[in-house]
């Protein structure tokens, strides 16, 4: 056994939690963010690094590395950097939070790096647990906590049914092609119904609206940011390596995205609380993201990814905002007005954010957008493209209201001040919204590497 | 040179308004930037430009920037109307606080125009299309403390959003039956009978109706007039609602191979007799000359799709100055009177200078000898000659468009109601009247272009000059006694009759004798605009429709999500249930 990238990034991951355990249990808040974010940011380096190389191989029999888990890893590595540098701003019981986002990080690398079903399984649980307790920290919200942990627990009450019809039938639990006749369409049933609920797809995402409006901003961005791109790893993973050659797979996830943008965006419209109203938005772009999974090409995998990369940073971008705005009790879109009077850097990254979820040329959700529905006009879905574009129309409604309130002039306003945390939030995904809109290149190319790992 | 670089200026302009303290330099820095552009316009050389932007699955989207005779007509007007705009802006905006907001949304506006003048491909044109319709929301309802200012911008915002997904749709549609987004390519596929391309045609057809103010859209372009005069020149005459004439006349033989031309020119004479009675009637100063534009636009659309093609972009190009001229004089004296109605904004004749410039765009307009409108009119007469119904629509409206606008400029040349209006006339800043005497030369000028056009134009596509621009001596005398029997009906109508009539009118004012004789005159025309601004209406509230439809259908998914646990499980049970039965049929 050679000593490998992979090895260094098990040590720093084993590290974390370990380091976070300790300094959980005697040590300074600005030392966890210190430990956490330097050993967040070098994992999420290395990840890419791994990435751009790329480093492959099977470890411990558990442990996939591959363009696809790089890529991943380093999304959530990132995206959980981006959480603690929010939440360290916010929350009283940072240390706990840190901690538990330690361990619901490995579990969202495991779902990404899975060489097997119960890997994937595995995955899935290390990372929502964690995600339930801090839901209860942040707010101490136990409803939303409560929906949440009913939430997980159906999903994985049919997930692990799934597996084990799968086994039943098939005698293995690798991520392969499985091909036995008769069974196949129910035990896609029970895969597409289990995995809806991780990754937000319509009709099982019901009560995210609920759990996102009652955690605190900050842990929504982490829920909708990274938590539910986990669950869209393991839903890629899942259908791509399993069901591919099972046409009516993708023909069932055309019909839920569709469905599912519909719904977000269509009750989006009546919202008034931001927080509420970005639960329905990041519902409707999960809706986008599975048009490029319903394509069955790698080109529409590819698609799906980077709006993957493109979303999470916009929704943690948003929420960040949304959080500093919450402090100040400032969370429904009448109580916007004025905001570009009191702050013109906040009044414009929300502004671009918002845009760039629409579509806005030159920013990184046009590019998504517009890969995904070139990927499926490739693979004769035109009606699917067109179905989205009609909702993007729709979902300009909503976010507009939010932008015209942003730019209202308000009199008498006074500067308020944007917390340093947030700031270095807003400005890391100001910058990737902009820059990578521009010049998509890279992260095309990245995005569409990891597709050509699952669908050769 | 590569064409890029007339943006530069501007974006350095635009940096160093956003982010500098004061507002003081703004003005000039926006006029400086515009002005460094316009020299850089004779560098550019012909050619196209690709800007690699997007690559996915082996095929590539790149930002192509194309320089043909056309496109650098249209970067050339642009080029050359900015600076003028932006001088009369800097004395008409003299509000200091909004100066900087103005500059950055005008600048913003300029960039996304002349990236639409340079466009090369479908990917091109839709970024810049988008970004107009952005900009020009913004500027639009650049008095959002207005109600009404607000009302325009988001009736303009929503016509012209379902334009551009419209626009969106046809791009999607071309990809998937050309599978490229090259002008060219997607001519060709057009020429081999693709019903989708037929679809997408059709699609692009609505885009251009929205952009360019066509029936059933013309709606929200003479609402557009609550922005600022500036903004009303520069957006709603001379760049962008010419925008889709332009994209008309690029892919010309895309409409003409599918057959949808014959479905624009009906269009567009519809719009033209609309227009040109709601310029008649109406009272507002500038929305007057914002039909007066629907109406030209309209003449434009005729003109190319009738095949009179030089001379529609002759028409195209020296429209653009007379019209930013009008614009002006409208808003110098709203400037100097306060007032928006024909009959109160009075005493243009007060300033010398407004008032001979003005002239000069009125008898341009009306087609008079030697000014440019006078040629463009004769050379869209002679070019649709052979073509009688059409030739007749033109001449007639060629006698109204006199008519209206001597009409207009006969009321706001009236008596002051008093003498202090005549003073504020004389204070309008310096700025405005030089930006009115360079548009006034302008005017002139341009008339010199007819001779030259179908020389520069000769390199072009020869479709497109095959039908080449001449003004027979016939032509021109027919337009000048038409612009003639117009300016007398005018006359007879403003003047004479009115001084006669004026005792009674002290006696029963319910509405001047003049607005009765046009009512009466033109019902034929009333009850059909009556039923154009039906449909108008219905459409311009489709997509509020659409939204409340849609708010309905949120409030039923909203009882599900109320948070009830037991709703929650009904929907899984539900849900689960309705998959199960997907997958049972599958199965099957």
């Amino acid at each position: 056994m050679t000593f490998d990238l992979i090895h260094i990034q098990l040590i720093l991951m084993a590290m974390l939690v370990l380091g976070s355990i300790i300094i959980r249990i005697r040590g300074a808040r600005s030392l966890q963010l210190t430990f956490n974010s330097a050993l967040l940011l070098s994992i999420a380096l290395i990840f890419l690094l791994m990435d751009i190389l790329p480093v492959s191989g099977t470890y411990m029999n558990m442990i996939n590395a591959n363009q696809f888990s790089s890529f991943m890893g380093f999304l959530f590595a990132f995206g959980m950097l981006l959480f603690n540098l929010m939440a360290y701003s916010y929350s009283e019981s940072y240390k706990d939070l840190a901690l538990l986002a330690d361990f619901s990080f490995i579990g969202m690398y495991l779902i990404a790096s899975s060489v097997s079903l119960v890997t994937i399984f595995v995955g899935i649980e290390l990372s929502s647990i964690p995600s339930i307790f801090m839901i209860l920290l942040s707010k101490r919200s136990i409803e939303a906590a409560a929906k949440f942990f009913i939430m997980a627990s159906i999903s994985i009450a049919i997930l692990s049914f799934a597996i084990v019809m799968l086994y039943g039938t098939s005698n293995t639990l690798a991520l392969s092609k499985y091909g036995p006749g008769g069974i196949i369409a129910f035990v896609l049933f029970l895969f597409v119904a289990g995995l809806s609920f991780d990754a937000s797809v319509f009709p099982f995402n019901v009560l995210i609206p609920d759990v996102y409006q009652g955690s605190g901003a900050y842990i929504t961005g982490m829920l909708g940011g990274v938590n539910k791109k986990a669950g869209f790893a393991a839903f890629i993973q899942v259908l791509v390596l399993v069901f591919i050659a099972y046409k009516p797979a993708f023909e069932i996830v055309a019909l839920l995205s569709l469905l599912t943008m519909l719904y977000g965006n269509v009750v989006a419209l009546l919202q008034n609380n931001l927080k509420r109203l970005m639960a329905y938005s990041s519902i409707s772009q999960a809706g986008y993201i599975l048009i490029g999974i319903a394509t069955a090409t790698a080109q529409g995998i590819g698609a799906s990814i980077f709006q993957v990369f493109a979303h999470m940073f916009l929704f943690i971008g948003t929420l960040a905002l949304l959080a500093w705005l919450e402090s100040r009790n400032r969370l429904e879109v009448d109580e916007l007005i004025g905001l570009n009077n009191e702050n013109r850097f906040a009044a414009f990254a929300l502004s671009v954010f918002l845009l760039s979820l629409v579509g806005l040329p030159f920013t990184i959700g046009f590019v998504g957008k517009f890969l995904l529905f070139i990927s499926a006009i490739n693979s004769g879905l035109l009606w699917l493209a067109i179905a989205g574009i009609i909702n993007s129309a729709i979902s300009l409604f909503y976010y507009a209201r939010i932008i015209m309130a942003v730019y209202a002039n308000k009199a008498h306003a006074r500067h308020l001040p944007i917390d340093s945390g947030v700031f270095a939030v807003v400005a890391v995904c100001l910058v990737v919204t902009i820059v990578f809109g521009v010049y998509p290149g890279p992260i095309i190319a990245l995005a569409d590497g990891a597709a050509q790992y699952l669908l050769p | 040179m590569n064409p890029v670089i007339v943006l530069v200026p501007f974006l350095a302009a635009l940096a160093y308004i956003s982010f500098s303290r004061g507002t003081r330099y703004a003005r000039y820095a926006a006029l400086a930037g515009s002005l460094v552009s316009l020299a850089l316009l004779p560098f550019i050389a012909y050619g196209s430009y690709d800007i690699q932007w997007l690559r996915t699955g082996g095929y590539s989207f790149p930002i192509a920037l194309a320089v043909t005779q056309l496109n650098y007509m249209l970067l050339a007007v642009v080029l050359s109307i900015t600076p003028i705009i932006l001088l009369f802006s800097s004395g008409f905006m003299d509000i200091v606080t909004e100066q900087k907001r103005f500059y950055i949304e005008m600048l913003a506006f300029s960039i996304a125009m002349i990236a639409f003048s340079l466009s090369g491909n479908f990917i091109t044109l839709f970024i810049a299309w988008e970004f107009l319709s952005l900009t020009s929301y913004l500027l639009i309802g650049f008095w959002h403390s207005k109600e009404r200012a607000n009302r325009a911008a988001r009736k303009a915002i929503t016509i012209v959003l379902m334009g551009d997904l419209a626009l969106i749709g046809a791009i999607a549609i071309f990809w998937n039956a050309a599978g490229s987004l090259q002008f060219s390519a997607i001519i060709a596929a057009a020429g081999s009978g693709n019903p989708m391309i037929y679809a997408g045609t059709l699609m692009l057809l609505m885009a251009v109706l929205t952009k360019s103010a066509q029936f059933p859209f013309y709606d929200w372009l003479p609402d557009a007039m609550e922005g600022p005069t500036p903004v009303s020149a520069y957006l709603h005459s001379t760049t962008m609602v010419k925008a889709g004439v332009f994209a008309v006349a690029v892919l010309l033989p895309l409409f003409a191979s599918t057959g949808i031309s014959a479905v624009l020119l009906t269009l567009a004479i519809l719009t033209a007799v609309i227009a040109t009675y709601y310029a008649i009637v109406e009272t507002h100063v500038k929305r007057i000359i914002a039909y007066s534009t629907v109406q030209e636009l309209s003449l434009m659309i005729i003109a190319l799709c009738a095949n009179a093609v030089l001379a529609g972009i002759y028409f195209f190009f020296v429209q653009s100055f007379y019209k930013a001229l009008l614009f002006f004089s409208a808003g110098s004296g709203m400037k100097a009177t306060g007032k928006e109605h024909i009959d109160d904004v009075t005493g243009i004749r007060s300033s010398k200078l407004i008032y001979i410039t003005t002239l000069f765009g009125v008898l341009s307009l009306a087609g008079f000898f030697p000014f440019s409108g006078f040629f463009a009119g004769a050379g869209l007469a002679s070019s649709l000659r052979a073509n009688v119904p059409i030739y007749l629509i033109i001449s007639l409206i060629s006698i109204a468009t006199s008519f209206y606008i001597f009409r207009w400029v006969f009321r706001i040349s009236g008596q002051p109601k008093n003498k202090s209006i005549g003073i504020a006339y004389a204070a309008l800043p310096a700025q405005m009247k030089l930006a009115m005497a360079v548009l006034a030369a302008m005017t002139l000028a341009a008339s010199l272009f007819f001779f030259y056009m179908p020389s520069f134009f000769s390199g072009y596509l020869p479709a497109y000059t095959s039908n080449g621009l001449s003004a027979g001596a016939a032509d021109a005398l027919v337009l000048m006694v038409l612009a003639v029997i117009g300016a007398a009906l005018s006359y007879y109508v403003n003047i004479a009759r009115r001084r006669k009539t004026k005792e009674q009118e002290m006696h029963a004012r319910k509405g001047t004798v003049a607005d009765a004789f046009y009512i009466k005159f033109s019902s034929f025309a009333y009850y059909l605009s009556a039923g154009a601004t039906l449909i108008d209406t219905h459409i311009s509230n489709f997509f509020d429709a659409f939204g409340r439809a849609a708010m309905d259908t949120g409030k039923l998914f909203r009882r599900f999500s109320v948070g009830e646990i037991n709703a929650y499980a009904l929907v899984v049970v539900a849900s689960l249930l309705l998959l199960f039965a997907y997958a049972y049929v599958v199965l099957r």
